[in-house]
């Protein structure tokens, strides 16, 4: 395997130009943390993007900042927190900014900060017949011809290597807190409709935790709520979650199906499952019958069950417009450079 | 040159005579939406299903009818003016809220549903749709998937494409397609997300499954009134920069309040150089502390007095002042060309200087109401097209104005996106590389180029070469540009 490791977006420019007239394939690659998702793909070299690490502008009053794609995301939160802000991706402090979002992380506070892919307002990336371009502007809202950084958010870079990203960020909470419950997870369920403006509830086996962010008061306004559903068994003022059960398996799929499903779908002891939401993270040993059964199920309900660890490749559940993927695909990389066979559907 | 009376017989047998218009009144109707854009089209059609839109848009196919989308026509940029023997496909018919599952926070609907009565079904279950532009009351959820609408509140709860899961739409070739997923991942390409915004120049879109927001159990609404539009400006960066992100935060200033209060009696302090409102929401305990900041920081910067909305008909009339604004404007001037660009938060007096500096040069009234907390800036040029030559300074003073927002580091548009009225402006953001990725986009929905065609990209964007092709192609469309686009 050969390795590429531009010190510029030129550099990169020249590296997929290369790559198109010696039919080299390419596989973009940041802090390494997000690999194992997508299909199985035969590359000839690595393109490393670590090397593409600036901030490129931060202004904590636009609540918004330009930073290129090989960024870590500890080192942008560090950057951040400076302003009193946040990139809530909750991503391993090694991922980079650019693999976070090519890969389509889901941050685990997603019931209150949404989809990462939605703080991602301005790309710069270069498309697989090594055209650098641009799409989106620095600006929170915008709709100024089409986006083709929603395309390229979650394409696991298939369609074009990401150099440069302007992301929306948040205020960091001035008070955080999670509450843990013993008991049956369909609590879940109830806290997330109960407890206005939960950041998170993670249901897991005989457990289910409650994060909660904000104003001080707020959370302790909160906190009083979710008591009079259940009396919580622990409190703690540091990370969340406080468990990840899945986290050791050496398969993890992640589910995504709509949020009333999830009880009915998931067995087992080392999951975790996002009420409200409709994302859970499964642990298997393996990626043989249990992985095949658990995206069955999936499938009856319209879902999706990715690896996001280990073998297993994304699964083949049909794509929408599949005419239209096949030539978004051949337009933005004609020569199959960009990690063919990676992406659903061999995309 | 297609064959008109053998495309009415098909639509008149797929949808019934009365679903068929094609008479001068409803042509010169439907030959233009909000915009000042006027183009012409063949047919009009009102489909009342999925099936009928299919049957519309396979029709236009086999007689070579360019495809035209449209909501309630509340458009300002001429995304749904029609050109040439445009088929017009109007989904106002469609107005079904087909399913709400609370459980799943979710609902399918219409495209022709009012955006404000969805929003008045869900409130009952304790959720709403966050997307509220102004035009709510008219606007479609169609529609506002169309522009990736904003509104008030989209500073804290996101654009329309934040609030949309999934797609049913028509593709060019007449197959349905569902983009997106009722769960929070879909597989493949996120094509949902490339056809939120795109000004259905990528398919029509049948039904939505858009995503519910639960109500905040406690809301505040405060006005606040200032002597100057800098000590205005300055409390917006600073209740951002204090970690306060309001769920609205709108400016106005003079001109605009005294044009709203006549028409609303909102009790807005006419004699204020700027007025801001600003609502906080979620628990009562945020709505206290947030409340605390957002005061001390408007005080700060000389807010010279704060009214607080005591109940809910006081709040509803200091937004019905706010969102009544454009149609107060007809009190200046009988018609008006309204702005959306969108700035760097820090930059709006710096631009809002320009604009009045513009306008002062050109010899017209300008007021300015703007969605503060975003930059997104709606500066409104009052006038009398009868009056010789007032229109082309509006359009001079209109073209220097999108040049003073892109040069101070903002887009061409905010949340009406670019339709007929600014495609030529496109050059000014983006390179003709990036033009040409976005041309690649539009061909993989629509290879032969029917859906709205000639909306959103200008002359010469095209997939496949990197450089622009400019010629004969590019002279023969210009041709048929209708009368007001800005060439």
């Amino acid at each position: 395997m050969d390795l590429i490791h531009p010190a510029s977006r030129a550099d990169v420019v020249d590296a997929v130009r290369d790559a198109n007239g010696s039919h080299r394939r390419l596989l973009a690659v940041g802090g390494r943390r997000h690999l194992d998702k997508g299909n199985p793909s035969k590359v000839d070299a690595e393109l490393w993007t670590t090397q593409l690490d600036r901030v490129v502008s931060y202004e904590p009053a636009e609540m918004i900042a330009v930073v290129e794609a090989g960024m870590r995301v500890g080192d942008l939160n560090r950057i951040l927190a400076e302003g009193g802000q946040e990139w809530p991706s909750d991503a391993p402090a090694g991922a980079t900014v650019g693999g976070v979002i090519a890969s389509g992380a889901s941050s685990v506070r997603r019931l209150k900060v949404g989809a990462l892919r939605d703080t991602v307002l301005q790309v710069e990336a270069v498309t697989g017949d090594g055209r650098l371009v641009r799409s989106g502007a620095r600006t929170v809202k915008n709709v100024t011809g089409y986006d083709l950084h929603k395309a390229v958010a979650g394409s696991l870079g298939t369609l074009a290597v990401v150099v440069q990203l302007a992301l929306k960020v948040r205020p960091l909470p001035r008070a955080r807190r999670t509450l843990a419950f013993d008991g049956d997870p369909s609590l879940a369920a109830g806290l997330a409709a109960s407890v206005p403006g939960a950041a998170s509830v993670l249901a897991r086996p005989n457990a289910v935790e409650l994060h909660l962010e904000g104003w001080p008061e707020e959370v302790a306004e909160q906190g009083k709520i979710a008591g009079q559903i259940a009396h919580p068994a622990a409190e703690d003022e540091g990370g969340f979650p406080l468990e990840r059960p899945w986290d050791e398996s050496p398969v993890v799929a992640e589910v995504a199906v709509p949020p009333s499903q999830l009880d009915a779908l998931i067995s087992g002891e080392r999951w975790g499952a996002l009420a409200g939401v409709g994302l859970a993270w499964v642990g298997l040993e393996s990626a043989n019958g249990d992985l095949d059964a658990l995206r069955e199920r999936v499938r009856a309900l319209g879902g999706i069950a990715p690896a996001i660890r280990g073998p297993g490749g994304l699964g083949s559940p049909p794509i929408p417009a599949p005419d239209v993927q096949r030539r978004l695909k051949e337009a933005l990389d004609p020569n199959g450079v960009l990690a063919p066979g990676r992406g659903w559907d061999g995309l | 040159m297609a064959d008109l009376d053998a495309a009415r017989r098909a639509l008149e047998d797929a949808l019934g005579p009365e679903r068929v218009l094609s008479d001068p009144l409803a042509l010169r109707l439907y030959a233009r939406d909000a915009s000042m854009v006027e183009g012409g089209c063949a047919f009009v059609v009102f489909p009342e299903s999925a099936d009928e839109i299919v049957a519309c848009v396979r029709i236009a196919g086999e007689h070579g009818l360019p495809v035209v989308p449209r909501g309630s026509g509340t458009g300002l940029a001429g995304g749904s003016t029609p050109i040439g023997d445009a088929l017009v496909v109007v989904t106002t018919k469609m107005t079904r809220v087909m399913e709400i599952r609370p459980e799943d926070r979710l609902a399918w609907v219409e495209p022709g549903v009012p955006n404000l009565d969805l929003a008045r079904e869900l409130a009952p279950l304790g959720f709403t749709f966050a997307p509220d532009p102004s035009s709510q009351q008219t606007s479609s959820i169609g529609g506002n998937v169309s522009t990736n609408a904003g509104g008030p509140h989209c500073l804290a709860y996101g654009v329309t494409s934040n609030h949309v899961l999934a797609l049913d739409v028509v593709l060019s070739n007449g197959e349905v397609a569902r983009l997106g997923a009722e769960g929070p991942e879909a597989a493949g390409f996120d094509l949902r997300g490339l056809l939120v915004g795109s000004e259905g120049t990528l398919g029509i879109v049948a039904a939505v499954c858009v995503r519910l927001t639960p109500l905040p159990p406690a809301m505040r609404t405060m006005l606040f009134d200032f002597a100057s539009v800098e000590g205005c400006a300055g409390a917006v960066s600073r209740i951002i920069a204090d970690g306060v992100v309001p769920a609205a935060l709108e400016m106005m200033d003079q001109g605009i309040v005294v044009a709203a209060e006549r028409f609303a009696h909102a009790g807005y302090p006419t004699d204020a150089a700027a007025i801001l409102i600003v609502e906080v929401d979620g628990t009562a305990a945020a709505v206290a502390a947030q409340t605390e900041v957002v005061e001390a920081a408007a005080r700060e910067h000389g807010a010279r007095e704060v009214r607080v909305a005591a109940d809910e008909a006081e709040r509803a009339l200091i937004w019905k002042g706010r969102k009544s604004a454009f149609g107060a404007v007809a009190t200046i001037a009988p018609h008006y060309h309204l702005h959306d660009c969108v700035v760097p938060r820090t930059r709006l007096v710096e631009v809002l200087t320009g604009v009045y500096e513009i306008a002062r040069r050109h010899e017209l009234v300008v007021t300015n109401v703007f969605h503060a907390g975003d930059g997104n800036l709606h500066p409104l040029l009052s006038f009398d097209r009868s009056v010789q030559g007032t229109l082309e300074r509006v359009l001079e003073a209109s073209e220097e104005i999108v040049r003073l927002s892109i040069d101070a580091g903002g887009a061409l548009s905010g949340e009406h996106g670019i339709g007929l009225e600014k495609r030529d402006f496109m050059p000014l953001v983006f390179s003709a590389e990036d033009l040409s990725a976005q041309a690649c986009v539009r061909s993989a929905f629509d290879p032969d180029g029917r859906m709205n065609p000639m909306k959103v990209l200008p002359d010469g964007a095209r997939c496949g070469d990197f450089a622009m092709a400019r010629g004969s192609d590019a002279a023969a469309a210009a041709h048929d540009l209708p009368e007001g686009a800005w060439i």
